[in-house]
């Protein structure tokens, strides 16, 4: 457990005159839910294609379960989801599922067994239909994007790395995927997701990276990231209408710095001194329903939007000198 | 590696098990054998129309040329109704000219013959018929009249009859034989040529087709986006390489499989041909299988594996250029045109194996795999030629691979597009 599931060194890779990534270091405890944060073209997808050794830096070294990245026998311990997904349209589902199998190093028959298993346990074998039989564009969306996280997972690999997991999941299968996550971090893997959802890898991850415009904004475990953040943000929560004199008070640059407006709950950064107290006995005086009013650390969404936010506008568009 | 066994068995088991190639494997030596039989069957049956003696002889010469067509013209087809013979003056000759018209126009004969006193100075016979344009139906007509009048100026010469069929019984066919540098070889030189053809062709449907199918395979792993998710598995050489093996095997497959039921077809042609009507005679030397030397089915061998993995890998690079299939045709452009100009230079080297082109075409890694082939069918190629063209053939394979790698592995992940040469080039060196 002591070497780190990912290890990467100040790695750069450019594609012809872009940065896609730049300097970028980060460790990945194992047996962790570690998420890739940032928003999109950020060099997250890349990050993960130079971990997976799909695309080679240009500098800086990798390692992935304590050896160089480039060692066949480490690419067999890791599963890859990628963001864009797909299968081969004709070929009927476990021939695909062996097939993926095979080409981590499974025995067809191991492998047999395993799809099997996962066929039933995702419901693509029930009693009345065999799935596992059918071509691939003989199934739904829904049951495609199963099989291919079974071919994910089906060869029980040690580091599950997982390109944008959530995107274009229904509220079910989004659940089950969270389940399926929590599972295997109790199995002892470590799971990698990149998302832009920050509520999903708020409650998931150990530890998080923020990257923008191809740089680390900042990484690191969740609850430390959100420590070193203070107990500077109020959540508040109002029923009823929120007049214009609250938003007045809202407004006010003395107490507030910064304001998630989601029309009845606000999460709010106070200003440097203001006081919180004040704050609250304005919102009263204002005559707002007040449900809820209290001292919080900032969630990454807030962390990630006043990091991102500045960062990645300003210096972003400037293409870092 | 291991991983290349596992591409490999997938491209071909995939395809393997597609309808496709199993309609085109059970159909081909089918749609092959009708191509060969059907010519022979045709033969037969236009050997001599079952109706060539139904007509009228219009007989104005005043001998007895006109009873002795129709004797010849009876033999030949004996259940047709017999000739009818008019003898007429010359002068009558116009009305029974017209009056026979009639019965052709009212089905009561196939056509009429004129002989005259034209006919008796072996200038001109006239026919006219429903089977006037079938060619050998009156190549056979003449051929009668001609053997009935040189008869008849034979006996007229006083010479006996029956010394006369005796004397002009001759009966040629041409039997050919190819004789090469090591001597004379089995089977006619028409033989060989086909045989060559043959070969030459094969090679060049089996490169097209599943030179291309690799083209769209790779197209398909991309478009799925399949491609990303094997790509963290094996390296793209692999996956290339995987895929060149199995469809290459496919294609071997498919050929034996064509040349195991051809033989069998050959082993039962008897019957087969019997059933279509032709006589068992003509089966002989036109069908003959021509010998191949072990050394030189090795080197076919080699021809068509170097030939294959050289357009695969080509092949394979294009589809892992473009995006869509619109693109896909336009970017095969290239390649398909190397291909394409071994063919159209086959005519030349056919008449001509040993031309300058014909050499210069055998050693050219692109049109080698093609021609040589074709050359060595034809005639003894000398050893070191053969050679120099493997050789050659080996180290452009070595360059296009090489080529294709780089190409496949950049342009595996890229979407959009279609690069330009600059850019190619651009890939080839990221890589």
């Amino acid at each position: 457990m002591s070497e780190p599931a990912v290890h990467i060194t100040g790695v750069t890779k450019r594609f012809d005159d872009t940065v896609a990534v730049r300097e970028l270091s980060l460790v990945v405890p194992r047996g962790s839910v570690y998420g890739l944060l940032g928003p999109n073209g950020a060099g997250k997808t890349t990050t993960i294609r130079m971990i997976l050794n799909i695309i080679v830096p240009d500098s800086g070294t990798i390692s992935v379960l304590g050896r160089p990245h480039l060692d066949e026998a480490v690419t067999n311990r890791v599963g890859y989801l990628p963001e864009e997904r797909g299968l081969y349209k004709k070929m009927q589902v476990r021939r695909v599922l062996r097939f993926l199998a095979e080409l981590k190093g499974v025995k067809p028959k191991v492998a047999d067994q395993r799809i099997n298993k996962w066929l039933e346990r995702l419901e693509l074998t029930t009693a009345e239909k065999d799935w596992g039989n059918a071509k691939i564009d003989e199934l739904s969306r829904g049951m495609q994007q199963k099989v291919q996280f079974i071919g994910t997972l089906v060869h029980e690999p040690d580091l599950v790395i997982l390109d944008e997991p959530f995107s274009g999941l229904d509220p079910v299968n989004s659940q089950a995927l969270k389940d399926t996550i929590v599972e295997l971090k109790r199995d002892g893997k470590t799971v990698i997701f990149s998302t832009h959802l920050m509520d999903n890898a708020e409650r998931l991850c150990d530890s998080v990276c923020i990257v923008a415009h191809g740089e680390k904004v900042l990484d690191g475990e969740v609850a430390a990231v959100k420590a070193a953040r203070g107990t500077r943000n109020v959540a508040l929560a109002i029923d009823g209408e929120v007049s214009g004199a609250v938003r007045h008070v809202l407004a006010d640059p003395r107490l507030v710095a910064r304001m998630d407006d989601q029309n009845r709950y606000f999460e709010i950064e106070l200003a440097p001194k203001a006081d919180p107290q004040e704050l609250l006995r304005n919102v009263v005086a204002a005559g707002a329903n007040v449900r809820r009013f209290e001292l919080i650390s900032p969630s990454l969404h807030q962390i990630f939007l006043e990091r991102v936010g500045a960062k990645g506008v300003e210096e972003g568009m400037s293409g870092h000198g | 590696m291991g991983k290349v066994f596992v591409v490999f068995k997938r491209e071909y088991l995939e395809r393997v098990r597609s309808k496709w190639f199993i309609i085109a494997t059970v159909l081909g030596p089918v749609f092959m054998g009708l191509i060969t039989v059907m010519p022979i069957v045709l033969a037969a049956r236009t050997k001599s129309s079952a109706q060539l003696s139904n007509v009228v002889i219009i007989d104005a010469t005043g001998s007895d040329l006109g009873a002795r067509v129709s004797q010849a013209l009876l033999s030949t087809t004996p259940e047709a109704p017999a000739p009818r013979v008019r003898v007429v003056k010359a002068e009558q000759v116009p009305a029974e000219e017209t009056r026979a018209t009639t019965e052709v126009m009212q089905r009561g004969a196939v056509g009429y013959l004129v002989l005259d006193a034209n006919t008796l100075g072996g200038k001109e016979m006239r026919y006219a018929g429903r089977n006037a344009t079938a060619l050998i139906d009156v190549q056979s007509i003449e051929r009668m009249v001609r053997q009935s009048l040189l008869n008849m100026r034979l006996e007229r010469e006083g010479i006996d009859p029956s010394r006369v069929a005796m004397l002009t019984a001759v009966r040629l066919e041409t039997k050919t034989e190819k004789i090469s540098d090591r001597g004379k070889e089995a089977g006619s030189g028409l033989a060989s040529l086909f045989f060559g053809y043959g070969i030459a062709l094969v090679l060049y449907m089996m490169i097209a087709i599943y030179g291309q199918s690799i083209m769209r395979g790779v197209l398909e792993e991309k478009t799925t986006r399949v491609a990303e998710v094997v790509v963290s598995s094996v390296k793209p050489d692999v996956l290339l390489t995987g895929k060149i093996i199995g469809s290459g095997a496919v294609a071997v497959t498919q050929v034996t499989a064509w040349l195991g039921m051809s033989f069998l077809m050959y082993l039962v042609r008897v019957p087969i041909l019997k059933s279509f009507g032709a006589a068992p005679a003509m089966m002989g030397g036109a069908m003959k299988i021509p010998t191949v030397a072990p050394m030189i089915g090795v080197a076919l061998f080699l021809f068509f594996v170097l030939g294959f993995a050289f357009y695969a890998a080509l092949f394979g690079a294009v589809g892992a250029m473009v995006s869509n299939q619109e693109d896909i045709q336009q970017a095969a452009t290239p390649v398909m045109l190397m291909l394409v100009s071994s063919i159209i230079f086959m005519q030349p080297i056919l008449l001509n194996p040993s031309s300058t082109l014909a050499v210069t075409m055998s050693i050219l890694p692109f049109s080698a795999p093609l021609m040589m082939p074709l050359r060595m069918a034809l005639v003894a190629v000398p050893w070191y030629e053969i050679v120099g063209s493997l050789a050659s053939v080996t180290v452009g394979c070595v360059i296009a691979i090489w080529l294709s790698a780089r190409i496949y592995r950049v342009g595996l992940l890229m979407y959009g597009k279609r690069p330009s040469f600059r850019e190619l080039g651009r890939w080839i060196r990221m890589s």
